[in-house]
């Protein structure tokens, strides 16, 4: 199952971005104040002038009206997890830039959310040209070649007819299928599964029809750079877990200098 | 010029009736006697009700399906109105200028609710009328037991179901 890359969109940073962040695998969910906490604050102290959110945001995303039901409140009425999470987005696109790019969790947040935060959603992959030099993004789920079981999901789930049919289920019965799912999830990672990477073979593959030298990804939680060969490279973004010991939050940072990691425990 | 007045005819419990101040909160006044005069709020449901707070409705056909609405009105909370225990308020999301049909009857004295700054949430909800009948189908109402329904919190489990409102 070859994952080929026809012409990649290309978004060009404006010549006055001095900063761009960027995270991912964050997997937000209701019963983590941990980690909804820092990254509340990242997103309201970052100096970034753009941030690129490159995949699995959320835990979980049974669709848009998970926030439009915003619409129903009255007096004293406690917003929803992703109310909030729509808030924090929004605040901070009122003052930067905010890209969002689909995980293989979140991968049903629409442009409705997009619109209500003033967010864009980018392909994937998205080839990122700042500072003269072309950096391809991608969540990375797609070049893990050889985890044939998530392949074959991932092909079925981002189908418009499965998206549709999903999406046309009540809330509450997608919201009950969700944690079905997540518990399915957690049993699999509980018996030890072993971690497929990228395909190196694929990712030069996309690399060269990119025409740019390092991809920055995310999915694998295993934060690294990784040397190619012929001056490509692959940069892995970490994921964040607040309640773990020792915490995880990490932004990788380009700016003029080049790129750091930017530790925020 | 008497204060226009309401009656929500409220299924199996009674009828309650609204003062309304046409003088302190005329915009929400007249919406909310459009929308009684065509009838929007015939068989729809008081969907949230809070025991000690408030008692919400004039958004959901029973079943919990959203009505569609005309757009959205100025907040009258500066109009010195406050949300006293039994006065008739207008219900909206966190944006201060955003309620269109759902109002909500004070159960208590909710001080925190009125108007203290033009900013975030110190806009406060509008007070436009008061329950000058009826005060004890409006306990009856806050006494309901509720649950989740659909994603809703606090929701009757039988529904309360306002027949009809009538202008007087």
């Amino acid at each position: 199952m070859a994952a080929t890359m026809s012409s990649a969109r290309e978004l060009t940073a404006p010549p006055a971005w001095r900063t761009v962040d960027f995270i991912s695998d964050l997997h937000l969910q209701a019963g983590d104040c941990q980690t909804f906490t820092a990254w509340q604050n990242y997103m309201q102290t970052t100096p970034a002038d753009a941030i690129f959110i490159l995949g699995d945001l959320f835990e979980v995303w049974i669709g848009d009206d998970a926030v439009c039901e915003a619409v129903t409140a009255g007096p004293g009425h406690q917003a929803s997890f992703e109310n909030r999470c729509a808030d924090v987005l929004r605040n901070a696109a009122a003052v930067k830039t905010i890209f969002f790019m689909h995980g293989n969790r979140d991968f049903l947040v629409g442009e409705q959310l997009m619109a209500l935060c003033s967010a864009t959603l980018l392909p994937d992959p998205l080839v990122f040209v700042f500072n003269r030099q072309r950096w391809l993004l991608s969540h990375g789920d797609v070049l893990c070649l050889d985890d044939i079981d998530y392949m074959q999901f991932r092909q079925q789930v981002r189908t418009a007819a499965w998206q549709q049919a999903f999406l046309a289920k009540p809330l509450a019965q997608r919201q009950a299928i969700a944690g079905e799912m997540r518990a399915q999830s957690e049993a699999r990672k509980l018996s030890g599964t072993t971690l497929v990477d990228l395909d190196a073979a694929a990712t030069r593959e996309w690399l060269h029809a990119a025409d740019a030298s390092t991809l920055i990804h995310g999915h694998t939680h295993q934060p690294a750079e990784h040397d190619l060969g012929d001056g490509l490279s692959r940069v892995v973004l970490s994921d964040w877990d607040l309640q773990a010991r020792p915490r995880r939050a990490e932004a990788l940072r380009l700016t003029a200098q080049g790129m750091q990691r930017i530790c925020l425990v | 010029m008497s204060n226009p007045k309401v009656e929500l005819h409220i299924k199996d419990h009674g009828i309650i009736t609204l003062e309304l101040d046409a003088a302190k909160a005329p915009k929400t006044v007249a919406n909310f006697l459009s929308y009684v005069n065509k009838g929007h709020y015939s068989n729809t449901v008081f969907h949230r009700v809070i025991p000690g707070f408030m008692v919400q409705g004039g958004g959901f056909e029973v079943g919990m399906k959203q009505k569609p609405t005309d757009g959205e009105i100025e907040n009258e909370a500066t109009n010195g109105l406050k949300n006293d225990k039994y006065t008739v308020a207008m219900a909206r999301t966190n944006a201060p200028h955003s309620a269109s049909s759902q109002f909500f009857i004070n159960a208590s004295s909710n001080g925190f609710l009125n108007h203290t700054a033009p900013s975030g949430s110190a806009w406060g909800y509008a007070v436009f009328g008061k329950v000058v009948d009826g005060t004890d189908v409006v306990d009856k109402i806050e006494g309901v037991k509720t649950g989740n329904k659909g994603g809703h919190s606090d929701v009757p489990q039988t529904d309360v179901i306002i027949e009809k409102a009538v202008a007087l």
